[in-house]
């Protein structure tokens, strides 16, 4: 501990402080970092190496560099898996990647701003954390087990909700076995999975306001609905900037199982996205050069589209995320 | 002082995990000879099994107990099985494959997946081996002979990827309807299309009568999502029924008929009985392995379906009739019938052939190839086989007074027998069908291996299952490359035959037409075209095998 109150204070005297110092003063902290730091070499660094895999025709027992370089009747083609993934199928699971995200985030992002912001004006404690508790829930719920609840509730004959139209002699709705319907029940169940995890984040960033903004408001003559405009709003408006611009990176990615769960042969033309479309045609089949060229596409474009966002951000006055 | 211990522990533990991960499992490289048809030295294999929910561990049982101690008397072989989902056998296996954790001995009913691994170099080429060791595999030869063990082999490179299991019989496919609700409205059992239909109506229109306070809960007609197996008779009683081996073969790449002349025609009957109301409006948006259909139909709310020659029986008291009579009385039952008539009015439908089922074959990964190999002669032994089948007397089964065996179902207290498969087909993996020490027993006992179920009506189910049946033949005319090419056919099949059943019937030719064109677009055509070109090479002009 004496060394540490040594060198304390160096920074104030201009110099430039070393590394070494730094390392010498804080060692212990270094070494807590390292372990994260190793975590993402081994586990996220180090498999980048395979990306060669879409360049190459895949083979068994044999390393990585030694596989050879994708050929077409003999003629080295590196680009063949990225040209034979690219069929109709493909523009139509991009297509509907991009629309099915784009709808996610249109309805789904503001859900859990406007429920934080309607919590925060709720006076009573105990019901609060309550309505919170049970929003929180269907976080902790697997895809499966959703899609099983969705058809206990709108399939055509056996659901639930649809027994009860057909009592009061309507036609059943086809919530799950027609393209239209079943996008509004995937984006629904989507904002009712999500949006009460993802209020937390927002509740964390009210509660960093200032509450004199809110007194000082109150003094101006500021109703609750001002007060939410023109205080908490812009509180909290980096951290959507900051959440949006996350959004918008994963726009041609997005999670297989929940689609994958919720699909089926009925609605496949809307429903198959990128996820669904490289397990069906290269996981399932065992074409890991196929996959990884379209995993790489969808890398590269996602990247695109993450930097777009966060320049474009960073025009509109907000920091961005780098 | 805290902060540096817990710091060093740290970083201890980080480098003790890292070495861990380094470290090569340390194996016996000595290759152990057999002695007195023992190896020396234990060697330990992996053995896949299917996966049924059963009432027991499908890989820690009775019977895997069984087997295990069995292998390690007779050759000191330590086996371990491996569960896997039986309904979703083909993508498992895939991912096991994939991730390089596949069992020593896997065995599938899809052979293209062995294809495609055996194409990345995936798989042991079974040839050089079964050659060197064939002395050693008696029973394996008995049971298999040449025809099933070098059933894949290529006509050209002469390799061996697997050896497909035997068949001990053919029967293949049933169409099933409720006895008590025909009888309850004074109706013979349909003999025709025409009047399988007019029995749907019936149902549909009676069904106040039939189920009381559940009539919204008819379904006259159960249908899955996979309708070339669960419409199957109907669609092959629309194919031209002197239909030439050659063209069964070109469009044989699967066996649910999807590209065969008729196929529509049968699908559009479909549609219209589907939007009449006569099947069940759900089956789409249940997937592989759901028990929902199951369900309904032990539930007592549909009327026909069809499947598995002998799928109403299965399951001993979970077995759709027990289930019926427990809460309908003993009336209440499936009956096999044949209905769909052809355009000679014969029953024409398909049968399994004997060879063809299921095909075992072992990954690369696989390091103990002659322990493996000795294990599939041991699972092919008579009385091996016929343990597995029928268990311990006063157990699993009861001798009848003309000898027969009567399978029964496992008491509480003997649980642990359960089988978890009908006759332990699961661990059986070279035979399927009842396989006993003679013929004349095995023929005998058929129509008692099924517990709590009425032997008549699986009697019955047998005669209708052999009626006007044809056993597809074997033509090997090499490696078709465009079947391994990795498209998802069979989905885009399914979604083409489920989408022309519920379309509306004006929609119907678009909606057929549109999903035939992008099946063919995406590889079917392919396929076909290969299959084609390589018969002809085989067999030149010949329409017919001999």
């Amino acid at each position: 501990m004496k060394k540490v109150a040594k060198n304390a204070g160096l920074e104030k005297t201009g110099k430039k402080v070393k590394f070494s110092v730094y390392m010498k003063r804080y060692w212990q902290l270094y070494l807590m970092l390292a372990l994260p730091i190793i975590y993402l070499l081994i586990f996220k660094y180090a498999p980048m190496r395979y990306i060669l895999i879409a360049f190459k025709d895949y083979k068994l027992n044999t390393k990585l560099l030694d596989m050879p370089w994708a050929s077409t009747a003999g003629q080295v083609d590196i680009f063949k898996y990225f040209k034979k993934a690219m069929n109709v199928d493909f523009y139509n699971a991009l297509r509907n990647n991009v629309v099915l995200n784009l709808l996610d985030l249109f309805f789904g992002f503001p859900a859990p701003i406007i429920f934080a912001l309607i919590l925060n004006e709720l006076p009573f404690k105990f019901f609060k954390k309550t309505v919170q508790t049970i929003a929180y829930m269907p976080h902790f719920l697997s895809w499966v087990i959703i899609y099983g609840l969705s058809l206990q509730l709108f399939a055509p004959t056996g659901g639930l909700v649809n027994q009860l139209i057909m009592l009061t002699g309507h036609e059943a709705v086809p919530f799950l076995n027609e393209s239209k319907h079943w996008i509004v029940t995937y984006v629904g169940m989507g904002i009712w999975q999500s949006f009460g995890w993802g209020s937390i984040i927002y509740l964390a960033a009210i509660a960093g306001i200032n509450p004199e903004l809110y007194e000082a408001a109150s003094v101006d003559g500021a109703g609750r609905f001002s007060k939410m405009w023109h205080v908490t709003l812009p509180g909290i408006k980096s951290t959507i900037v900051v959440l949006l611009i996350m959004n918008l990176g994963g726009i041609i990615g997005g999670s297989f199982d929940r689609v994958f769960a919720m699909q089926n042969n009925l609605v496949l033309d809307v429903a198959e996205t990128i996820a669904t479309f490289v397990y069906k045609n290269g996981v399932k089949q065992l074409r890991f050069s196929l996959s990884t060229a379209v995993g790489l596409f969808q890398s590269v474009v996602g990247l695109f589209f993450l930097l777009g966002a966060n320049t474009l951000s960073r025009k509109l006055g907000e920091r961005g995320i780098w | 002082m805290k902060r540096k211990l817990v710091a060093l522990l740290l970083a201890v533990s980080m480098l003790l995990a890292l070495t861990a991960c380094g470290k090569k499992n340390a194996k016996d490289p000595s290759n152990g000879e057999l002695v007195d048809g023992k190896f020396t030295t234990t060697r330990s294999i992996t053995v896949e099994v299917y996966d049924r929910d059963g009432k027991t561990p499908a890989d820690n049982n009775v019977w895997t107990d069984w087997i295990k101690k069995q292998m390690l008397e007779r050759y000191n072989v330590e086996v371990t099985f491996k569960a896997v989902p039986r309904w979703t056998e083909v993508d498992q296996i895939n991912n096991l494959l994939a991730a390089g954790e596949a069992p020593d001995i896997c065995y599938t009913y899809s052979y293209p997946t062995i294809l495609t691994y055996a194409n990345m170099g995936g798989v042991t080429d079974l040839n050089p081996l079964l050659t060197q060791y064939k002395d050693l595999l008696p029973e394996l030869w008995n049971w298999l002979g040449d025809e099933n063990i070098y059933y894949d082999q290529d006509p050209t490179t002469k390799t061996v990827w697997c050896v497909e299991g035997r068949r001990n019989n053919t029967y293949r496919i049933n169409t099933f309807v409720r006895q008590d609700w025909l009888d309850k409205l004074g109706m013979k059992a349909p003999t025709t299309t025409e009047e399988f239909e007019k029995m749907l109506v019936a149902f549909k229109d009676n069904a106040d009568k039939l189920l009381g306070k559940d009539a919204a809960q008819m379904i006259p007609m159960m249908l899955t999502f996979d309708v070339g197996w669960t419409a199957a008779p109907i669609i092959e009683s629309f194919m031209d029924p002197k239909i030439t081996d050659k063209e069964l073969y070109i469009n044989g790449y699967d066996d649910r008929k999807f590209t065969e002349n008729g196929t529509k025609e049968a699908i559009r009957l479909l549609n219209k009985w589907y939007n009449n109301g006569l099947i069940w409006k759900d089956f789409a948006l249940y997937s592989s392995g759901d028990t929902m259909s199951d369900d309904l139909c032990k539930a007592g709310y549909v009327g026909a379906f069809i499947q598995n020659y002998d799928y109403p029986f299965r399951n001993g008291p979970d077995s759709f009739n027990a289930m019926l009579a427990k809460t309908y009385g003993p009336e209440a039952k499936f009956v096999a019938i044949n209905c769909f008539n052809d355009k000679n009015g014969k029953y024409t439908h398909f049968s399994y052939s004997a060879a063809g089922d299921r095909k075992a074959f072992f990954p690369l990964t696989n390091k103990e190839p002659l322990a493996s190999l000795l294990y599939l002669n041991f699972i092919s032994s008579p009385e091996v086989i016929q343990y597995l089948q029928i268990g311990e007397e006063g157990i699993n089964h009861d001798k009848l007074a003309d000898g027969a065996i009567q399978i029964k179902a496992v008491d509480e207290a003997h649980i642990a027998y359960n089988q978890n498969s009908g006759q332990n087909i699961d661990l059986t993996m070279t035979c399927n069908g009842l396989r006993l020490s003679t013929v004349e027993l095995t023929q005998k006992s058929l129509a008692y291996t099924y517990a709590e179920v009425d032997p008549k009506d699986v009697a019955n189910a047998m005669v209708v299952a052999e009626q006007d049946a044809v056993s597809p033949k074997n033509v090997n005319v090499g490696e078709i490359a465009s079947e391994a090419e990795g498209t998802d056919l069979t989905g885009k099949r399914d979604k083409t035959y489920d989408n022309a059943v519920v379309c509306s019937v004006a929609d119907f030719d678009k909606v057929w037409d549109e999903g035939m064109k992008e099946y063919l677009n995406a590889g079917g055509q392919a396929i076909i075209n290969e299959r084609k070109a390589a018969w002809e090479k085989t067999y030149g002009n010949k329409e017919n095998l001999d």
